[in-house]
Order: C-alpha cells, then structure tokens, then sequence
C-alpha cells in the first residue's frame, strides 16, 4: 500500500469488469479499484473474490504494468490484536431492499430506482457523470415521483415501526437538485405521509423547494407502480386528500429507503455483549446517548438510531469525549513525535531553486511532454538543478530531493505535478527533513491543469504546463522562510450556562482533568430541564438532573458561579480573558477555550385564548402541573393539544422539533391514567423521527385521535361554560369536528434568547431565527468560526436533551483538542499589517469571518488594525478589504501573486 | 402452472353488537361533535373480535384508499371508512352502502403499514346491518344457493349441470382431436380432486369451463366435479351472512366426503 501511486494504471488494465456497489450497482468497476473518488488513503485495492488471477493464477495485468512494484499478489487477510482502553463503534448502517415490496416491483422496473440510486446518478463522479438520465434508455427524465417511507414507519411489509429520519429532508433535497440538473422543465412530486424536515435550516428548506422550486408535495401513499412495458414509463394511481383517485405516469419513480441495521452488524454486537433495542440499535439512555450497555464501549451514528450527518458527527465527537475521559490518566503516553533538522537560514541567500516535473507514470508524461517542460525550466533565473520523475511524490524520490537539497544547496523547491491539496504536505516534510523551512516550496499543478483537462491536445498542454512551471519558479524566487510561533494555552474553560448542555461540557472537560468556570445566569443549576418530567424514553428527569447537578457542584475542577452573567470578554483561543459580573461583583478569568450553552425559552402563546383562560397550558405549565399534582388533570374527561404554536409560520418560519414528542408522550399519559378520556392532537405534521415513532403508535393504539389541520385554517378556540370548544376541520373526511374539551394544551414554539450580547462580545454570528450559527452545518457542528468557541444545546437549535448532552459533550471534545496542548502552532501563512499605512478605518475588521484582525490603539495613539496570528487562517479577505494595501498576508503578498501574473503575460 | 386455492373449513363465529349512539341523527354538513368521556364505540367492539386489535393504529396515510377499487364510490373510500369509525360515527357508518361495494379484494390490508384488516372491519359492518336491509341482489344469490341441490347462486338444477358439461364435453372432443381423451367426470368416486365450478359458466358460458378442463388433462390430473353442491360461488359470505355461509361450505365439504375425494379444490 506504500508504494502505490494512485496513478490507475493497474485498473485502466484490468480486463475484469465487475458491478460497482459504490454507484448502487448503475455501473462497472475493475477488479482492481478504488473504492470511491474520496477514499482516504488513495490506493488501489485487488477485489479479491473477482480477480482472475487470485481466481485462476493467470493474468496479472496489473502487476506488469504498475509503475511502482505496489501490486502484491501474497497479502493475505491479518489478524491484528489491539490493546485499547476504549472502544467506539461507528458502523453505520445499511439502506432497506425494497425487492421485497412486490407492489412496487423494484427488481423488475428498471426506472423504479433507490434514493441511493438516485444519488449517484446526480453525482457527478456517478454512473452517468451527473448527467440526469434513467437506467432503462438513458433518456432525461420529465417527471420524477419519490414515494417516502419506504421501509420505515412499517409494521406489516417489513418489521420497522420506526422513522428512518433522514428521508423527506434528502427526499426534498434530491428533487432540488434533479430540477437544478435537468436541462428540461423537470416536474418532481414527493408522495409522503408527514413532512419532517425538524432540523436546523431544514424548514426553510422544504418550504423554498415547495414556493420557488416547484417540487410537488403531494399527501399520500401509492399502493401499486405499473409499468407500460413498451415506454418503461410507470404508472402511479393515488388517492388525493379529498378521496379523489388520480393517475399519473412518471419517467423514474424513486423509493426513499430507510436505514436498518444488517443481520451482520446486530451478530457483531452480540459478540460484543452490547444490548440492541427492539429494532436493532444500539441501546442507549437519554442522559448517555452514545454510552452501550457496556462499560467502556460506545456508539455514534445510525447504529444508534437513524439520524442525520450533522447529529452524527455531533455524537462522534460526543463519543470521543466521553473516550477520552476513560484514558485521562494516559493521555500522551503512546504518542511520538518527530524531530526535524534545525532550520538553514536562507536570508542572505541568492535563490537556489530545484524544480522536480513530474511525468505521474502517463498520467502526466503521456500527454505533456515532460522533458520539453524540464528543459524550459533549466533556463529560468534561479533555477540551479531540474529532474524529472517517474512519481515525485514516491518515497524513493522524496529521499533524492532530500539528499539534492543538501548535495546543491538548495534552498527552495518547486514540484510541478498534482494538486497541492493531496501532495504538498508530504513535499513540505521533506523540505523539512532537509533542514528547509517548509514555505521554500511551491507546486505547479500540471496534471489538473494541464495533462486531465487538455488531453486531446498535447501540445497546447505542454505549453501551458510550461506557463505555469515559469509562474511558480517566478514566484518561488521572492518566498521566504516563514515563522511558525507558538503560544501557550491556558488550560481551562469558560462554560457559558449552566442547564442540561452546560453541565455535560462541564463534566466533560473536567472529567479529562482540565479546569472549568461554569457560568449561570440564574440562582440555580439545571435551566429549562427544571421544569420537565421525564424524556420520551421514560428517564426520569428530576433525579438524572440532581444527579448530574451533584456532579458539578461536587466536582474538584468545577467552579460554579451561579447568579453570574459575562460582562466582557478579550483575547483569543488558548487565551481569553473574561470578565464575570458574580452577584454585583466582578471577577477575572483567564481561560483557553469557550463553550456557548445558553440554551432556548419557551414561546409565549398570543392565541388560542392562551392567558384568557386558565384551562390553556404550554408544554412546560402541564408539566408543572403534572409534577404539583394538579386536580384538572385526572379529572380530565378530554383533552386537546394543538401543535405548532408559534412555529412554522412565517414569523417564525423553523421547527421547533421537541413538540411533536412532547405532546403525544403527554397524550399517553393521560391515556394511561384516563383510558376513558378523550385525547387529540391537533397538527400539522407529526415529527416523531426516529424511535419516537414507537410512542406515536402508542398513543394511537391507546386511541388518541389525531386530526391535521392546515396554516391556512388553523383551530378555532371558544369559551364554552366550563370547558373550551375547540373546532378543527377533519383532514380526511373534510367536516368540521367539534371538541369538548377539559384542557387545551398548547405546544408553544422554542424561541432563542437573546443571544446579540454574547454574540457582540464573542463576535459569534447567528442564524436569520436568531440561533447561533455554528461553523459548518455538517462538518463542524459544534464549533463557532471564531476558533477556541465552541457551541452546544438549544442555544443553536430547538432539541431533546439527548441531542443536547451529545452535542455539550462534542463540544468539549473539541475545546479538549485545544486544552490538551501546551503550546498551539501558528501557521506562517496569516495576515499582517504595515501599521505606517494603516489608517484604522476598521474594513478589514469587518471582512475578516473569524474575529482575527481588529482595530486597536497604538503606542502612538493611533488607530490601526492589529492581527491575532492564532485565529488568523489566512485567507486574505483583510487584504482584500484594506483600501490602503497595509494589509498583507504572509507567503501571497502583492509582489508574489502579481509577480506570477506579469510572468504568465511575458511571452 | 395452475394455481390451486384450497377452501379450508371455517370454525369463525362472529357476534357483532351494534350500538346506536342517542341522540340526533347527524346530517352530512353538521359537525362531528366529540365530548366527554369515550364512549364503546364499534371500534372497541372489533377490537375485541379481531385477533390484530390495530384498527385505531391508523395513519391516515392513504395507502388503502390508492389501491381500493371502490374507492370513490359513495364519496367513500377505505381511509374515510376507517376514519368514521376511528371518531366513533357508527351510526352514519351503518347507513352508508359504501361497505356493500367491498370485493373483499384485500389489497388494502396488503400493503396497510400498520396491517388494519378493513376487510374484516367492512364484513363486521355489514353483518350488523338486519339481514332484510341488505342488498337485495346479494340476499337473493345466497338464499337461492341455501335453497339449491346445486348449492348454486343462480338456482343452476342438477340436472342441467350435468346436461351442459357433458354437451360441452361432447363438442370438443369431437372438434378438437388431440383432446379426443379429455374427461369431465361427474361424482367419480375416490379422484384426487373435488373441483368445483361457479354456476356462470355452465349457464351462460359453457366454453369458458373448458380451458380448465384442458389443464388437468393435460396435467394428468385424476379430478371431479360432483353432481350435487357442486356450485364455487358463496354470496351469503358476502352478505355477511355467517350462518348460511358455513351451511354452504359444509354442505360442500360433505359432497365431497361423500364421493370420497381427498382435495377440495376451489375454483373462485
């Protein structure tokens, strides 16, 4: 695996085609082959089972033309035993096969395709290069239908009562993007049963693919597919919301399959000894959401419910923290570091540049020509040795340009060959190893650029290859050595709240050893979980929450500063220093790292005689009420609860998320105590994903009555003598119902608080609802732009308590990235500024996305902007900003970039 | 390949009970009114009749209703069916005639995520309407079966069973020479097979018997027909008529002891 160069060689010969898996088996692979685009490492691997030579002992192809010697027909499948304190299980899960879904005859209609299927045809490294057709004639599609719930929410044609969560929201998304690609007016219909886009971002969404996309929301369920045998069109017939039986023909038809666990997976976990719940996931609590039932061994991801990618990282990280926790006491005592020679001073040096042209075994040299490109370079100022390579980037070759460093004294290098974002590391290292600083290097991407893009033309590549060796060696004459300065970390947090997802960053750094102030604006720990009863999976919330208070009170690295607001706040990560305002009293920390826990409130209600009449409620009163034992409640003959209360309309356009839960595990406890009361839930998508679907089913088998209504005709509330008269339309049989009712109860929308002060303080920015914006939906979910802040619980969106403490432990998983550090590296490349040109006018401050430039007062006292190398990414937008050129950023100043232009323009 | 479907006896005993709300009637505009405490509706009684007691697990999904072949008759489908009796509407339930439309089909309960059995639902509704309220037409083929020799819905005699099979038999045989061999035994005693044979075809579609026939011949198939209760249809199982149903079924189920027989095989 060491040697191979990813060059495809191997599989460009391979005669064994086989059926690739990756694309949903819409196309053919090798038999030796990389596993999809974005495999990390990328190397290519012997499919084993299919390979004629394992097979047979003939062929070997591959072999006799890898370039490298890395085809080795010996290796053989390895035992390997670990000694591991911890262990987290993040296998994922399997897509549901639909084959057994006779109605819909995906085995038999080629134009009956998966979601998956779909993904890859609308991927652009996928079986049709993004190019929008369907499998039967390759013909572009007109009309697209996506039917939801396929193997979810299901309790007769497969065993899954739950929601698989993540369908309608890629559902939604896949028809966004089919229309986008579709060179025609592409007419898409999503067929579902409730819409549960519940997250982040996620109603918007749906609601612009519905208004301004024009993605048909169409519900209903499709009971057969016909397929015209001579078109392959498919015939859909359904029933509309009135009862009116339609038809339509759809070009491809696409089943939005749910996540299961497979039989292999829920074996391993009995080898394992970990207990599964009824539908094969991972069994876990509320309050340890990706702790199994084992000590020790903990669980991330889909094997643990079906969720989303964004939920999944959270708990990964959330995993990881509580991992780490285990092996506090060992942290550091297996890692290794790696010295390097001590740095040449090049200063005072006239540039000694080596340029190493790469031919990537064809996959450059058989289009450019290489040794035009290497002789063009000998010819250039500066340039003192040039080489080609058969592959630069192998580790033969990075020992030669080790050992020319030193033989000729050169003291930059340029590599023109692929892309710096795979290779440049690795070529900075051996620089390093050289004794240069790893700045003195440059590469000329003369594979993308030049050899992929211009294939048919040869020689027009080999001239703009040349262009571009002359830009980089032009370029690479006036780079210099950068520093890279350390600065110390402080190794302790400010943990900004003190509720549920407070206390979890709080226990989780702590309990790694490192110091935390948590901060609580109120008299008491706990935050909006004072008020709850238990979680939908029956935990009980008072003693889970006493226990976890006594935790942090008790806990030696925990100092508690209760009645306590930030009043100000400087510095940056590793080392802030913030000003508490503790009852009347100020006080100074110094910390290295910030997690934002400030959480959410509950919505008041302004309608539904909410505040007129005391038999109205919120979520939160009922459960007061429940826990003082309020006389209404038994005595309850029926009860309502309206749903979306001051969420989804246009004011407040999100999802508040919880409701749904909240409101039918509610409903079902009045059933419990009461099965003779009537109980309905009014509203206008239940959104019980994953799990939770099991208590919705409850609560209908129990009889309580649900009944949709639209924005458009919300419920009617009156007074009616001692009761409330509550009048909603029937969505199915379309006749007004009129309840009696005892209770209303109202599910009151999640609003943020106001959260404009910290963000001032922190320079922390928020969503269009007022949420905190993290740094990536997905990819950094708990992490604000600013680095060393971090963000956790309903202080960025509306969730359960499980998906809080995953996200408050995620959260000091990676303020602990931070704070395990004694020291953190600056990157050399960041921004500076020339303070006699800066006229502190502050536009670069406003530019910049992570907090990292600011005007401040000089010595002089003047104004001028000031850089804080540590947040600083380099990225040049102050650069940009500045009027007056005095912002610069190390490595692409002026004269280096224009330098590349003007040489580009000189022949 | 010849799909057999074999009758198995029915032991089932249905008591349905019928609670009509007091109160007014409730015209089709007038809102559904639901207070106080649940009362026993029609639902709590299936429930207790029906071994899956799912019927409130209702999702309103549709599913039902997209593949019902009566949907829209009566401006009713499945899903408003279910739905009526989920609010406890058991009196309008019982006036519609939309439960009469049902094939019994089950394609609804097929594909039901949460496996509600509507076709036992739309049975029960129907037994609990008064046998001389029920549509004529269905009474009358199943009266007329209970009071056939035949067992036959169209009142089909013995007598002109055996004529027309025989007729029929006669003409193809002569007509088409590679089939000069084929039989259509009558009250053979001791075949493999009893066959039987709805009373349509022998009166108004007598070649429509014969593909079958060639099926077994060429099959090899050792079968009968019998002369008595030899009738396939049973409209008094779609009348909801429990107790005619089952005297029906034995009637056959004994025709077929009698001739000694060892497979009923039922045609419908």
């Amino acid at each position: 695996m060491d040697k191979c160069i990813a060059c495809g060689e191997c599989a460009e010969k391979c005669p064994k085609k086989v059926t690739d898996t990756f694309n949903a088996g819409l196309a053919k692979r090798k038999a030796i082959y990389v596993e999809y685009p974005q495999a990390v490492p990328l190397k290519y691997a012997i499919d084993a089972p299919n390979c004629i030579y394992l097979k047979n002992g003939k062929c070997g192809f591959c072999a006799k033309v890898c370039p490298a010697q890395a085809i080795d027909f010996e290796q053989k499948e390895k035992t390997v035993r670990l000694q591991v304190g911890s262990v987290i299980l993040a296998p994922g899960f399997s897509a549901f096969d639909p084959q057994k879904l006779d109605t819909y005859q995906y085995s038999q209609y080629q134009n009956v395709i998966t979601s998956l299927e779909m993904e890859r045809i609308l991927s652009a490294t996928g079986p049709y290069h993004g190019h929008l057709v369907r499998p039967s004639d390759k013909k572009e599609p007109s009309k697209i239908a996506w039917l939801q719930c396929i193997g979810s929410r299901d309790i007769n044609r497969c065993d899954h009562g739950y929601c698989s969560s993540v369908c309608c929201m890629y559902a939604v998304k896949e028809a966004v993007i089919a229309k986008e690609h579709s060179p025609v007016a592409l007419d898409t219909a999503i067929f579902y049963m409730d819409m549960r886009t519940y997250g982040k971002e996620f109603e918007s969404y749906y609601q612009r693919a519905k208004d301004e996309k024009g993605v048909r929301f169409i519900r209903t369920r499709v009971h057969t597919i016909v397929e015209n045998r001579e078109t392959k069109d498919l015939s859909l017939r359904y029933v509309d919301e009135n009862g009116k039986a339609l038809e339509e023909t759809f070009d491809l038809v696409v089943l939005s399959v749910g996540m299961e666990t497979s039989k292999e997976l829920a074996a391993f976990a009995g080898r394992l000894e970990i207990e599964l719940n009824a539908d094969n996931f991972a069994k876990t609590d509320c309050f340890s959401p990706v702790k199994t039932s084992r000590d020790g061994i903990y669980v991330c991801g889909a094997f643990q419910e079906p969720k989303d990618i964004p939920y999944s990282v959270m708990e990964a990280s959330a995993a990881a923290c509580w991992a780490e926790a285990d092996l506090a006491t060992s942290r550091g005592t297996l890692t290794k570091t790696k010295t390097f020679p001590v740095e040449k001073n090049i200063t005072d040096e006239e540039a000694r540049i080596g340029v190493f042209v790469c031919n990537c075994g064809t996959n450059i040299g058989g289009i450019v020509n290489v040794p035009a490109v290497a002789e063009m370079a000998r010819t250039l100022p500066g340039v003192t040795y040039v080489e080609e390579n058969l592959f630069t980037c192998s580790q033969d070759s990075q020992d030669k340009i080790k050992d020319i460093i030193l033989k000729k004294g050169l003291n930059r290098v340029v590599v023109a060959a692929c892309t710096p974002r795979t290779h440049e590391a690795l070529f900075q290292e051996t620089l390093r190893d050289a004794g240069l600083n790893k700045y003195l290097f440059e590469m000329a991407n003369i594979r993308n650029q030049c050899s992929w893009v211009h294939s048919k033309e040869k020689d027009e590549a080999t001239a703009k290859a040349k262009d571009l060796v002359r830009m980089a060696v032009a370029r690479t004459r006036l780079i210099t050595s950068l520093g890279q300065p350390t600065i110390s970390v402080e190794p302790s947090a400010l943990v900004i709240g003190g509720g549920i997802a407070g206390m979890t960053s709080a226990l989780g750094l702590a309990d790694q050893g490192y110091a935390v102030h948590l901060v609580e604006k109120q008299e008491r720990l706990g935050g909006i979980a004072l008020g709850l009863l238990n979680t939908w999976k029956g935990d009980n919330v008072p003693e889970k929450l006493a226990e976890m208070t006594k935790r942090v009170t008790t806990h030696s690295l925990i100092n508690v500063y209760t009645g306590a607001t930030v009043k100000a706040s400087t510095g940056f990560i590793g080392n802030f220093e913030t000003t508490l305002s503790v009852k009347g009293s100020d006080r100074l920390l110094k910390h290295g790292a910030v997690i934002v826990a400030t959480g959410a409130q509950e919505h008041v209600p302004q309608e539904y005689l909410y505040g007129q009449n005391n038999r109205v409620l919120t979520h939160l009163e009922l459960d007061r009420a429940i826990s003082s034992d309020d006389p209404r409640l038994p005595a309850a003959d029926a009860v309502a609860f309206i749903q979306c209360v001051g969420s989804r309309e246009s004011k407040r356009p999100y999802c508040s998320k919880v409701c749904c839960t909240h409101s039918i595990k509610s409903a079902v406890r009045f059933k419990k105590i009461n099965p003779e009361a009537q109980v309905f839930v009014i509203y206008r998508d239940i959104r019980t994903y994953g799990q939770r679907e099991l208590l919705y089913r409850e609560a209908r088998e129990k009889g309580v009555i649900f009944i949709r209504y639209d924005l458009e005709r919300k419920p009617e509330v009156k007074n009616d003598g001692d009761r409330l008269a509550i009048t909603v339309k029937d969505h199915i049989l379309g006749r007004d119902i009129e309840i009696h009712a005892d209770l209303l109860i109202l599910a009151a929308a999640i609003v943020p608080r106001d959260n404009e002060v910290l963000a001032q303080m922190f320079k922390l920015s928020c969503n269009s609802d007022n949420f905190f914006n993290e740094a990536h939906a997905k990819l950094r979910p708990v992490e604000f732009a600013t680095a060393g802040i971090f963000l956790a619980g309903m202080a960025h969106y509306p969730k359960p308590i499980e998906e809080s403490i995953a996200q408050a432990a995620a959260a000091a998983s990676r303020a602990a990235v931070t704070l395990s550090k004694d020291r953190i590296t600056v990157e050399g490349v960041v921004s500076y500024v020339k303070e006699f040109m800066c006229r502190g006018c502050g536009e670069c401050e406003r530019a910049c996305p992570f907090n990292a430039i600011s005007v401040q007062e000089t010595d002089k006292a003047m104004l001028a902007a000031v850089v804080k190398e540590a947040l600083c990414k380099g990225c040049g937008m102050c650069a940009v900003a500045c009027p007056t050129g005095a912002a610069s950023v190390h490595h692409f100043d002026d004269r280096e970039v224009l330098t590349m232009v003007e040489t580009a323009f000189e022949y | 390949m010849v799909l057999l479907f074999v009758e198995k006896p029915i032991e089932r005993r249905i008591t349905v009970y019928i609670y009509f709300l007091e109160g007014k009637m409730i015209m089709a505009e007038v809102a559904i009114k639901l207070e106080g405490k649940s009362k026993r509706s029609f639902l709590d009684d299936i429930k207790e009749i029906v071994p899956a007691g799912n019927l409130s697990l209702c999702l309103t999904c549709g599913l039902c209703s997209s593949g019902c072949p009566a949907t829209g008759l009566f401006d009713m489908d499945p899903r408003k069916f279910l739905r009526m009796l989920v609010l406890g509407m058991d009196e309008e339930v019982m006036k519609s005639d939309w439960p009469w439309t049902c094939t019994m089909c089950q394609r609804c309960v097929y594909v039901c995520p949460m496996k509600i059995d509507i076709p036992q639902l739309v049975f029960n509704v129907r037994a609990a309407r008064p046998r001389d309220q029920r549509p004529k037409g269905i009474r009358g083929s199943c009266d007329a079966a209970v009071n056939s020799e035949s067992c036959s819905a169209m009142g089909t005699p013995v007598e002109d069973f055996i004529f027309v099979v025989n007729d029929v038999l006669e003409e193809y045989r002569a007509a088409q020479p590679e089939f000069a061999d084929m039989v259509a035994p009558i009250d053979k005693v001791g075949a493999e097979f009893f066959v039987n044979q709805n009373s349509r075809e022998p009166m108004t579609e007598p070649d429509e018997m014969v593909p079958l026939w060639k099926i077994l011949h060429l099959a090899g198939v050792d079968w009968t027909y019998s002369s008595k209760a030899w009738a396939a249809e049973n409209y008094c199982l779609f009348l909801a008529d429990n107790e005619n149903w089952e005297t029906l079924v034995r009637r056959k189920a004994a025709q077929a002891d009698a001739l000694g027989v060892k497979t009923y095989l039922n045609t419908e």
